[in-house]
């Protein structure tokens, strides 16, 4: 088993100041700080930083900054600013250790493990449960702890969706009610000279096709353009790498599959009424 | 001629052109219920959860909250030293009454030998417990535990009966011997999270659960003010500074600051594509039935319909079909709301009793403001058709065709 992790991602509540003396610092334990944390504290690369695990500030170590990271984007963490620190695991233990915790009786949060082959991460884990009991090990894929609350969100915005859907539909209903009555004197006279029912509705099938094919394709591409409108701006306004929106091929099917449909149906739902009347009804003036 | 009257002739007018294509206005009323609908529920979530907490966090009494950090409480490091805590807190001014809670999970056991997980509160100083007792009687002495409805209903015990409890109070505890509780009540707890089974017990009980002998950790001290909260905020941060101490109101700030400021970007942005949406689907709508009329209001202007008649007319129809779809929404809404809430609530680490969408006057008037405003909008293109519409041109189109 090999240990991957030497570095943990520690916050803490500090007393944070950049002091000169270059040479001194050298004998600082190095710490990597987040971008957000540089940029909060105007702090950069060779700065020595005071760092204490009480509010007050008291008990203070002092560590140099020999890097800036950009954090994992956490969505639990969301609107919560990434001030974080990386540390050597002993200098964490050394800076956190109560006075009476003898070096090395420390306990810590887990312990990220590379395989040889991914593939057997169900494996070890059960393989490790097995061996070690008190520990708990799980693949990487299904140690999400926050991922119900996404599940969650996901069902809202799709209830959302559903709705807005509905009424969608019944504005498309409405609007080709009114484009198939403002042609009911072609349809008339298309009757009259012998077209049957079924071809004039297969026309407007596949005008109702054409357009709604057209239709999804200017909100697909509206959809792209607005993608990354709002990923800017929520990427800016919480100030993370996280993406709030990816139109992926699988969402782009599903728009396109429930948009065409709906809209031929809506077509071909507000014609039907119209063909079952008498063609000389609609053909008159 | 006096305005209210024209109006009401313009409204009758407008009411006899939906009702000739009774299809077309249905459906266009039925699609403002449905967008109103929505626009409702997004307008009742920017505001619903703060509202909800600041009625829940009023409701529990207590004014001052007090961690180790700013953490919400369970979700950052324990407060240690405890009874120094409460009893430094206690003497100091603008201080009512204050309660250290911990919280520590566990199992129970159950008759036929399974456990059930559960949540534990213990509590220790002069304040009100934070649980409301429904049958039985509060805790007042070590041993003794108030449990809520579910565990009652689901480890199918009651007052007077005995509870096994294994606690889990961290590393180093997994091999604690079981404790024996006995349950004096059945209790609501407000701050339950759902699906959530929730025993409340004196810190002394938890303590001994955990196997410890002193009751020197908590992870929250609730406090109630003599008078005013900011005083006593304000004196706690200057006797404790290595504490987080914060008022109602700054709890709240916490939390619209935080995570679910989520909720109210996302009404904000849903609130715009709806408007939008019903904006561009009325106007196109009534410029489609206008324009269908050409003839028809150009008969009318010559038989001496003034253009501001004509207008008011097209005003009044739109305002129709807003205002009656406005109204269907409101019941279309509530309903949808309580769906919506529902699958919100599914979300873990939420209070039972919290609530995303939640009524108020404010969110009501913004609705009608802005469906009125929709109305108005949507109506300024197909009523400059009729306005600039070519009387004598018109009618000799109509004739010709």
């Amino acid at each position: 088993m090999s240990v991957r992790s030497a570095l943990l991602v520690f916050v803490v509540a500090l007393a944070i100041s950049a002091s000169p003396g270059r040479a001194e610092t050298d004998r600082f334990p190095p710490v990597a700080i987040s971008r957000q944390l540089a940029e909060a504290r105007h702090l950069s690369i060779g700065a020595t930083i005071r760092l204490s695990t009480d509010r007050a500030g008291a008990h203070t170590r002092e560590f140099r900054v020999v890097g800036i990271y950009e954090p994992t984007p956490n969505p639990a963490r969301l609107g919560s600013p990434d001030l974080e620190v990386r540390f050597h695991l002993p200098d964490l233990l050394a800076l956190t250790r109560d006075p009476g915790t003898p070096a090395g009786s420390e306990s810590m949060d887990g312990i990220n493990v590379a395989l040889a082959d991914p593939a057997d991460a169900r494996a070890f884990a059960r393989d490790v449960n097995a061996r070690l009991p008190g520990i708990n090990a799980r693949p990487a894929a299904e140690a999400t702890g926050s991922a119900g609350r996404f599940i969650v969100l996901r069902q809202f915005h799709l209830a959302i969706a559903a709705v807005t859907i509905g009424a969608a539909t019944v504005f498309l209903l409405a609007l080709t009610i009114m484009l198939v009555d403002e042609r009911r004197e072609t349809v008339g006279v298309l009757r009259l000279i012998g077209l049957p029912a079924r071809r004039i509705l297969m026309q407007v099938l596949l005008e109702g096709i054409i357009v709604a094919a057209a239709g999804a394709v200017f909100g697909l591409v509206l959809s792209l353009a607005s993608e990354r409108l709002i990923n800017r701006f929520f990427q800016w306004r919480y100030d993370t790498a996280l993406v709030f929106v990816r139109i992926t091929a699988d969402v782009a099917l599903t728009c396109v599959a429930i948009a065409v449909p709906l809209g031929a149906a809506a077509t071909v739902i507000a014609s039907w009424a119209l063909l079952r009347r008498n063609a000389l009804r609609l053909a008159r003036r | 001629m006096n305005m209210g009257a024209t109006t009401r002739r313009a409204l009758a007018m407008a009411w006899r052109s939906l009702t000739r294509q009774p299809a077309r206005a249905s459906l266009g009323i039925l699609g403002v219920a449905a967008v109103g609908a929505l626009l409702l529920d997004m307008l009742l979530l920017s505001e619903g959860l703060i509202v909800s907490m600041r009625e829940l966090l009023g409701r529990a009494g207590y004014d001052v909250r007090v961690t180790a950090t700013e953490d919400l409480p369970r979700n950052g490091p324990p407060l240690h030293d405890v009874q120094g805590t409460l009893s430094t807190i206690a003497h100091l001014p603008h201080i009512r009454s204050t309660l250290a809670v911990r919280f520590v999970d566990g199992a129970v056991e159950r008759p036929r030998g399974e456990t059930l997980d559960v949540s534990i509160e213990g509590v220790g100083g002069d304040a009100p417990h934070p649980w409301n007792v429904l049958r039985g009687r509060d805790t007042r002495d070590a041993g003794e535990v108030v449990i809520d409805e579910s565990t009652a209903m689901m480890a199918g015990v009651g007052p007077g009966a005995e509870l096994i409890l294994h606690a889990d109070c961290g590393t180093g505890t997994e091999a604690l011997p079981p404790a024996r509780l006995r349950i004096v009540g059945v209790a609501e707890f407000p701050f339950e999270l759902t699906n959530e089974n929730t025993i409340g017990a004196t810190l002394d009980t938890v303590t001994s659960a955990c196997g410890s002998d002193k009751p020197d950790q908590a992870d929250l001290i609730l406090v109630t003010a003599a008078d005013d909260p900011d005083a006593a905020v304000t004196a706690i941060r200057a006797a404790r500074p290595d504490l987080a101490a914060a008022s109602n109101e700054e709890v709240l700030g916490r939390i619209e600051r935080t995570g679910f400021t989520y909720f109210r970007q996302i009404s904000s942005v849903l609130t715009t594509i709806t408007l939008s949406f019903a904006l561009l689907l009325i106007a196109v709508l009534l410029t489609v039935s206008v324009n269908q009329r050409l003839g028809e209001i150009a008969a009318l202007r010559a038989l001496g319909f003034s253009r501001s008649r004509v207008a008011a007319d097209v005003l009044c129809e739109s305002a129709l079909i807003v205002g009656i779809g406005g109204i269907l929404s409101l019941p279309v809404g509530a309903a949808l709301a309580v769906v919506l809430d529902r699958i919100l609530k599914r979300m873990p680490g939420i209070p039972g009793e919290l609530h995303f969408f939640v009524f108020q006057p404010t969110a009501l008037e913004l609705h009608l403001a802005l469906l009125a405003a929709t109305a108005l909008v949507a109506a300024l293109y197909p009523m400059h058709i009729v306005v600039r519409l070519p009387i004598a041109a018109t009618l000799r189109d109509q004739v010709a065709e």
